[in-house]
């Protein structure tokens, strides 16, 4: 993050697909459009897809794009407002206490002082509200959440304030950028939905997926990229059990370009598919049909 | 928000955007007023002569549902791009076939129905429909009494799913770990005195629950008693989901989320399409498998295989379904209602090929056996 990053609002879609391959990323244009409304309207934008298709690192690349800082929240099941929020540091205040007792100096106003600044321990969510418009705060995987941490972010979501008994109310001064993804493992609710814009991230195209590939990894060859691509795209034909997303694409032409292979043929294939087939079963279908994905 | 002393040409375009936003409701999705404002608002700040940019921003702020995404198409194909309602209203005729419909499984009812004495003999195409009613046909004429009774003796039998540990603890005299806060707070409480030590245990959690109720012609004697089964375990327990196959599998857990137990089960009775079909087993759980399972919605639960086990599918399949399942589960229990406490199950191959995936076998063919199942259910796991 460089202190001469570009913090203008893009001023048109096409501005912002433009801002974004500065970046390395590729945004087709409805994200683009989504991500720009998000952005001028001051909401947060949710953004669900098949796993490994740039739903998290749109957040990083905004974040990188208008120079501000990066929170970010990974949600899990008992995921709780103590981790989320902010916690206070009970170890520390019992021992500030046993010190202070020890000189009696405990009276209202150094009991007082246990809840301060001092003893709160920051996390994620109230991170992001001091920051503000400093900052771009990825919520990420919130379909792992339980419910009742879904309700309570929706409090946050509008309001962008939470009260702390001991402080006091903390508003953030300007909202930051939200970015929520969702895997679909369930529904979410859909009054968090609501507050959300939502934007539906699928598989890229062949040529956009090569673009892609292109931008993330310029030292590989065309006509390499273009086969790798093809034969992802076949895999996800293929009825697999966990089909590759760009993630895995990238991670093929990065696996391939470190063992120096120059084609893509039969031997190299098979000894770099584990990175990007990442099941059993779907390995054993697809070494079945090595050939296949080679040619086409 | 939407400037309120623009110009009259904006004005035209904003009466167009909230139309649409009204056509989409027609069409049947949730669109508030304030959605239609983000939507106007959002357009605002983009160029709104621009179909493209008009399409994009409406799909980041009307829709919020992948589901919804071909009827927004639809509708703003209609609404902006003007093409012919023929067109357009093909599609819902083509969405209400369902899928697994093929005519081929149409097993002929036991007792036939006024429905199939009037109509003419079913023709494929256009009449798919009826044979849709046909189908839930068996279960939709069962009395209300007969309803009732059941339902009346299934609701009796307390249900306690097993528990799991969760991450967060609760104050416990004879737990394991100390309770440092409590700690801290009666240390800052008694000033000086040296504090006592105060424990905690996790806390417990009821393991959630998956039922996947087989609903074939072999099973059709108990398919209705599972179904009220169900029906009850899901307002006993807060984590239940409900799946009915026959040939093909079927989530029925929100249609249970009724207040009258007989307007879910003919909810469920309509959404299931292979009612008194086929079996296909292996296909099913497989189907469970790659869809629910690997998003981890059998992850840490018990899951419960009501089937007796007569199948069409391929045993293979179903071996391999059933290993994939036990990975992706808890514990596995097979409900079947041609299992003899005294003989055990009759040796079908399903069963065998299953048998190793399974933790525990149950019965299920009478109320005493529901009854028994539902007091064992908390020690299993």
């Amino acid at each position: 993050m460089t202190e001469e990053a570009n913090t203008t609002t893009p001023e048109s879609v096409g501005d912002l697909r433009e801002q974004l391959i500065g970046v390395d990323y590729l945004a087709d244009r409805g994200l683009a459009t989504a991500t720009l409304i998000a952005l001028r309207l001051g909401r947060p934008l949710l953004l669900e897809g098949e796993v490994g298709v740039g739903k998290t690192e749109l957040a990083k690349c905004l974040a990188l794009l208008t120079g501000r800082e990066l929170i970010r929240l990974q949600c899990y099941e008992g995921i709780d407002t103590h981790q989320a929020l902010y916690e206070w540091d009970y170890a520390r205040q019992m021992l500030h206490v046993r010190a202070l007792a020890e000189h009696e100096l405990t009276d209202a106003n150094t009991i007082g002082g246990l809840y301060s600044e001092e003893f709160l321990l920051e996390r994620p969510l109230l991170r992001a509200l001091r920051a503000g418009s400093r900052s771009v705060l990825l919520i990420d995987e919130i379909d792992r959440a339980d419910d009742e941490f879904e309700a309570f972010l929706l409090e946050l979501l509008s309001d962008f304030q939470i009260t702390i008994p001991e402080v006091g109310t903390v508003a953030a001064e300007g909202r930051p950028i939200v970015i929520l993804t969702s895997n679909r493992t369930r529904e979410l609710h859909d009054a968090l939905k609501r507050r959300c814009l939502y934007h539906w991230i699928g598989y890229p195209t062949v040529d956009e997926e090569t673009d892609i590939v292109k931008l993330r990894s310029p030292g590989v060859t065309d006509a390499l990229t273009s086969k790798v691509v093809n034969a992802v795209h076949r895999l996800r034909d293929m009825d697999l059990v966990k089909p590759p997303g760009i993630a895995e694409t990238l991670d093929w032409v990065q696996a391939l370009g470190a063992i120096g292979a120059l084609e893509f043929e039969g031997e190299t294939v098979v000894d770099t598919l584990g990175s990007v087939v990442k099941d059993r079963d779907d390995l054993e279908l697809v070494s079945s049909d090595i050939s296949r994905l080679v040619d086409g | 928000m939407v400037d309120l002393d623009a110009e009259p040409t904006d004005i035209a375009i904003v009466d167009r955007l909230v139309e649409f936003g009204t056509a989409l409701r027609d069409a049947g999705l949730t669109v508030g007023i304030d959605d239609v404002l983000t939507f106007c608002a959002g357009v605002a700040e983009l160029t709104p002569s621009d179909p493209e940019d008009v399409y994009w921003s409406g799909r980041a702020t009307l829709v919020n549902r992948r589901e919804h995404i071909p009827i927004y198409d639809e509708v703003f194909r209609r609404f902006f791009l003007h093409v012919p309602d023929g067109a357009a209203n093909k599609k819902p005729k083509d969405v209400k076939v369902p899928q697994g419909s093929t005519g081929t499984i149409n097993i002929p009812d036991s007792e036939p129905g006024e429905q199939e004495s009037k109509e003419p003999p079913l023709v494929l195409g256009l009449e798919a429909s009826s044979l849709e009613i046909e189908r839930t046909k068996r279960f939709s004429a069962c009395s209300d009494e007969e309803l009732a009774s059941v339902r009346r003796m299934i609701a009796r039998i307390r249900l306690e799913p097993p528990k799991r540990r969760t991450r967060r603890s609760n104050p416990d005299p004879s737990g394991a770990t100390l309770d440092i806060r409590r700690m801290a707070r009666q240390a800052m409480n008694l000033n000086d005195s040296a504090p006592s030590l105060l424990q905690m245990d996790r806390k417990r959690k009821p393991r959630p629950l998956v039922l996947l109720l087989d609903v074939s012609g072999s099973m059709a004697d108990h398919s209705r008693n599972l179904l009220q089964f169900a029906y009850s375990m899901r307002r006993a327990a807060q984590k239940v989901e409900v799946f009915c196959f026959g040939t093909r599998l079927t989530r029925i857990t929100p249609l249970l989320d009724r207040r009258s137990p007989d307007a879910a089960m003919r909810l469920a009775a309509e959404k299931v399409v292979d009612w008194d079909g086929g079996t296909r087993i292996g296909e099913s759980v497989e189907t469970f498998v790659r869809r629910w399972g690997r998003r981890g919605l059998s992850r840490g639960a018990t899951v419960l295989i009501c089937s007796d086990g007569l199948d069409r599918g391929d045993p293979a399949k179903l071996a391999d379904a059933m290993e994939k399942l036990e990975r992706l589960s808890h514990r596995i229990v097979w409900m079947n209602p041609l299992h003899d406490v005294h003989v055990g199950a009759p040796p079908t191959l399903a069963m065998a090929v299953a048998g190793p995936h399974i933790d525990e076998v149950a019965s299920g063919n009478d109320l005493g056996s529901l009854e028994a199942f539902a007091a064992r259910l908390p020690q299993i796991g």
